[in-house]
């Protein structure tokens, strides 16, 4: 019933109408699907938390004498530059060398993009066409090449809540959780997520405009343990499922949606900020797009069992988690989200302004991401059995 | 009357770490002592306490304890929070066993109640853009 091509006429002409994944819940509650399939254009969506996935390509541009580096460390945190002479790839999670724990890539990211000096230093074996052996120097976003985010896991379709049945403290990616069911924590937009607003990426795919951080990217490419083989309810996986590879300009972006985070006694992650816009094609994406927390459900895993295959305990919605409680066994358990609502509806917010001011155009996917991908274990195998 | 309720950061010599001052405060001048955080070093012993009773009994009570020569502090303010690396996630809300961490259900912003922090610390290594910090100690 709409094409992108429409959608982005409107968008230059002024006068699409776009509304976030909160705010359509309301209008298809009152209005009905069809009726509000014809008014809405496009629902923006957004997410803000921790994307431990996530990490910046830099080049740093030639030395006189020029270098081929071997080992790069910025702010005393490894970089991988086993790529040509002066590109290298800076993990989120990589942490410094010969200090504390909780500093790492993610803060070397954070402070190039707040604009800080950032110090760099290399080594290298030296060769006839690059001489230079070592250099110890700084730079800033303002003085090197190019510097991109490219994130192989962003924007999980879903994901766990964790909670602890032992008798003592666990510390975790998914935060503190404290002993006998003491809480219990998640990592979701929910309602406002974008992959659980469009489950079977029916619009988003590879070339995908989306916001990143604040600036405009692009989906890159399937995200790494992208998973289809999962349970759903509402048409929606109720397990952790699809996942973006997302690219954008650092350049662009801000420290208010790209922020280093600290796990204690877990590592060092990357909080991102990223928002999808959803073209409403037909009444089916906008059925999607308008499901709210009561509808949408994810699974409470007992992180006190140090294995893989963990069974839920049960299905919880997102409305129950936002509640601030969930009951396990007759219990009252206080829930904490890791990830920002806060922040999730300032950037679908911020997503709404951009395509009503005409700055942001929506593109239709180069190629759609896979729809069917199993989650394939690690086992540990001989040559033949490979 | 009405009865208020302060916190005080107690700090003890080693000479009187020992003796019973604090008991003695609690019985004399009818006040409700909640015992927030306790630490003993060679330096001597800082007790951080939460005290309920009437204005009259507690400034009495605090009178008492500096004339046997503990070194009283006020506190308003033990954890604070640097509000440009809080990213409201609300993390902190389900350890915090004081609920001194409030979401607003409308904004879904995650406000800090000074006033009913006990000075715990529980917030301080949970919260993940490390925006808390601890004062006191």
């Amino acid at each position: 019933m709409r094409t992108y091509e429409e959608i982005n006429e409107k968008i230059k002409r002024g006068d699409v109408v776009v509304m976030t994944a909160e705010e359509v819940i309301k209008v298809v509650e009152s209005q009905g699907l069809e009726s509000a399939t014809k008014e809405v254009d496009v629902v923006t969506t957004g997410t803000f938390g921790a994307m431990c996935s996530s990490g910046a390509f830099l080049n740093f541009g030639h030395s006189e004498p020029p270098i081929k580096m071997q080992k790069v460390w910025l702010n005393d945190v490894p970089a991988y530059t086993g790529l040509a002479a002066v590109d290298a790839y800076i993990g989120a999670t990589e942490l410094k060398e010969n200090g504390d724990l909780d500093y790492g890539g993610a803060h070397v990211i954070e402070e190039l993009i707040a604009g800080k000096p950032v110090h760099l230093r290399a080594t290298a074996y030296g060769t006839d066409c690059y001489p230079r052996r070592s250099i110890d120097t700084y730079i800033s976003l303002k003085t090197i090449n190019q510097a991109y985010l490219f994130n192989p896991r962003n924007a999980y379709q879903n994901y766990a809540v964790a909670t602890n049945s032992s008798d003592t403290t666990l510390f975790t990616y998914m935060g503190k959780l404290l002993p006998n069911y003491g809480n219990a924590t998640y990592s979701s937009s929910g309602q406002l997520s974008p992959l659980l607003k469009d489950p079977c990426c029916r619009t988003i795919g590879i070339g995908s405009r989306i916001f990143i951080g604040g600036a405009k990217g692009f989906v890159a490419w399937e995200g790494t343990q992208y998973n289809t083989a999962v349970p759903t309810r509402n048409g929606v996986p109720t397990r952790a499922a699809r996942t973006l590879a997302v690219i954008g300009d650092m350049k662009e972006m801000s420290t208010e949606f790209v922020r280093a985070l600290y796990f204690h006694r877990y590592g060092v992650s990357l909080a991102v900020g990223i928002g999808v816009p959803i073209p409403i094609l037909d009444s089916e994406v906008m059925k999607y797009a308008s499901l709210s927390d009561k509808e949408l459900f994810a699974p409470v895993l007992d992180y006190s069992l140090q294995s893989r295959s963990r069974n839920p305990l049960k299905e919880v919605s997102y409305a129950e988690l936002r509640s601030g409680f969930i009951e396990l066994y007759g219990k009252k358990v206080k829930t904490s989200s890791l990830s920002s609502y806060y922040k999730a509806r300032i950037i679908a917010e911020k997503l709404k302004t951009m395509i009503e001011e005409g700055e942001f155009l929506l593109t239709r996917p180069v190629h759609g991401l896979p729809s069917e991908r199993a989650f394939k274990p690690l086992d540990i195998r001989s040559k033949e059995e490979v | 009357m009405t009865l208020v309720k302060k916190k005080f950061l107690l700090s003890f010599t080693p000479s009187i770490v020992n003796e019973p001052i604090t008991y003695k405060m609690v019985k004399e001048f009818d006040l409700m002592v909640n015992i927030l955080r306790a630490e003993v070093s060679e330096r001597g012993g800082r007790l951080l306490i939460e005290v309920d009773g009437k204005p009259s009994q507690v400034s009495k009570g605090v009178g008492f304890l500096k004339s046997a020569g503990v070194e009283v502090k006020e506190l308003n303010e033990y954890v604070n929070r640097d509000e440009d690396r809080c990213t409201h996630c609300g993390a902190c809300l389900s350890i915090c066993p004081a609920d001194a961490f409030e979401i607003d259900g409308m904004s879904w912003k995650v406000s800090f109640k000074a006033a009913k922090c006990i000075a715990c610390g529980l917030c301080i290594d949970t919260c993940p853009p490390r925006a808390m910090k601890l004062r006191i100690w």
